[in-house]
């Protein structure tokens, strides 16, 4: 299958420390792969140098054949075929539901306001939050403020949608909803990158599993060699820790 | 007997009181909003993220410098000495001769700005940094992301300070008499020189400033609420089961028991 992202290298620095050290893996079109690993092993990190929220110090990221830290490349351009869900939400406080969804389309993609209030509205519909258009995002629950930010990101029809930590910050009884929904849009074929802890949903769902530990992949396959035949003793060690 | 004294200059005198008043009024409220412009474009330009190319950089650097300039020197300086140089000055050195109406306005206008490029800073700055980040995920640059997202925002948290901006404003407009605008000070000035006193007249016009500074309070507190918009929401009617997994069902069950 036709590799969607490439990423060659990539390391980075917040200051003296090395976050990330010399990262090589791929997404294929078509393919769930979920990043696990502890706290502060650099898995956001990576996540957010891929669409490069975080300036990345070395390598490369690959995406339909070009790098994309070339300086000539357009970095805006490129965010908009990357779709991200953050742990936060961070949904547009000043905006409801709909223009949530629209105002990207809008703006950005110089749709027409019809054009991308249908759009916004079918994503809605996907991960069931069409009932609260009209609603601001003060007045959700976290799981539906997640829910909207995942029918934000697909309101772009972005080619790979990524997912950092989405579940992290709900409460328990809210996070089986975001889960349902996101293993809905697997099974539909959609492009997926998730960080994440919730290690039922990586074995469930993904189709290829990689684990980084200090910055680095240690270990990488599917979820059936990750999650029972680990080969590294520090895979090995993370999973008897986490389950 | 002062208060024969009190009507009877409102009886003669209410016209230029009113022009006065409207003077002032028509003065703060551009000056207000056009200053609150410049703050917002300052406050704009001072957040743009340091650019890797080198001769952007140095624009900006050298743009940045200048706006500190104008803030530090319009904040610094008193406003009543701002006038005399900027209208006098412009007379003296370009030969122009500035419409009083018109050397009001911009003083107030410049003054205000620069007071609010600092309130607007502290209102992006206290903008959450996920609001920019989600922004720029779905391919915003910073202008972008200033319009849509962050200023709209800003406006609405700093709209106290601005209503602070405004009365401070409708105030200050008085010094604008040295330069011979016809606003509520100078009115009463022309006055008290027409009936030989003091008190009353400065009186009246003590009334009209606080009339005028409660109406606009009260009147941005209604602004407020409106842009914070209705506290509930609707939900749409619809076909329940269309978007509810039993999974759903059973949660919301388990909720209210």
């Amino acid at each position: 299958m036709e590799d969607i992202i490439e990423v060659q290298h990539l390391s980075k620095f917040f200051g003296e420390n090395e976050i990330l050290k010399d990262i090589n893996f791929t997404v294929k079109k078509g393919e769930v792969v979920c990043i696990i690993g502890s706290s502060g092993s650099g898995k956001s990190t990576l996540l957010r140098c891929i669409n490069l929220l975080e300036k990345p110090n070395g390598g490369k990221i690959i995406y339909h054949g070009k790098n994309i830290l070339d300086n000539k490349h357009d970095v805006y351009e490129y965010r908009t075929k990357l779709g991200m869900v953050f742990q936060q939400f961070n949904l547009f406080n000043n905006y409801n539901v709909l223009e949530n969804c629209t105002i990207g389309q809008i703006k950005v993609l110089n749709r027409s306001k019809e054009e991308a209030e249908e759009v916004a509205m079918k994503f809605l519909k996907v991960v069931g939050m069409d009932q609260y258009i009209n609603a601001k995002p003060n007045q959700l629950s976290g799981g539906q403020k997640q829910r909207v930010a995942i029918a934000r990101a697909l309101s772009m029809e972005p080619d790979v949608l990524m997912f950092d930590e989405p579940t992290s910050a709900l409460d328990p009884e809210m996070v089986g909803e975001v889960l349902s929904v996101m293993q809905d849009l697997a099974k539909s074929g959609l492009t997926m990158l998730v960080v994440t802890h919730e290690m039922g949903f990586a074995s469930e769902v993904a189709d290829r599993v990689v684990f980084m530990d200090k910055g680095v992949i240690a270990e990488e396959g599917s979820p059936e060699e990750i999650f029972n035949n680990p080969k590294e003793e520090r895979t090995r060690e993370f999973l008897r820790r986490i389950l | 007997m002062t208060w024969s004294w009190f009507f009877k200059i409102i009886e003669e005198y209410w016209p230029m009181f009113l022009r006065g008043a409207g003077v002032t009024l028509l003065i703060s409220i551009i000056g207000t909003v056009i200053g609150a412009i410049i703050g917002l474009i300052i406050g704009t330009i001072r957040t743009i993220p340091p650019s890797d190319n080198g001769f952007k950089r140095f624009w900006l650097k050298i743009v940045n410098f200048i706006l500190t300039v104008y803030v530090e020197v319009f904040r610094g300086t008193p406003m009543i000495v701002q006038s005399m140089v900027i209208y006098y000055g412009s007379l003296m050195l370009f030969n122009i001769n500035m419409d009083k109406m018109f050397a009001g306005i911009f003083i107030v206008s410049i003054n205000t700005g620069a007071y609010t490029a600092e309130i607007v800073r502290g209102g992006i700055i206290s903008v959450d940094k996920g609001q920019f980040e989600a922004a720029h995920a779905i391919g915003m640059n910073h202008a972008k992301t200033m319009l849509y997202v962050v200023l709209p925002q800003v406006v609405r948290n700093i709209l106290p300070a601005i209503g602070n901006e405004f009365v401070i404003n409708i105030k200050d407009t008085s010094v604008l008499n040295v330069i011979s605008v016809t606003e509520l000070y100078y009115q009463t000035s022309s006055i008290t020189g027409n009936v030989f006193r003091f008190f009353e007249p400065f009186l009246i016009a003590s009334v009209i400033y606080l009339i005028m500074t409660l109406t606009v309070t009260r009147i941005l507190r209604l602004i407020e609420k409106k842009m914070d918009g209705p506290e509930n929401f609707n939900v749409i009617p619809g076909n329940q089961m269309q978007v509810a997994r039993p999974d759903h069902v059973a949660n919301k069950i388990g909720k209210r028991g």
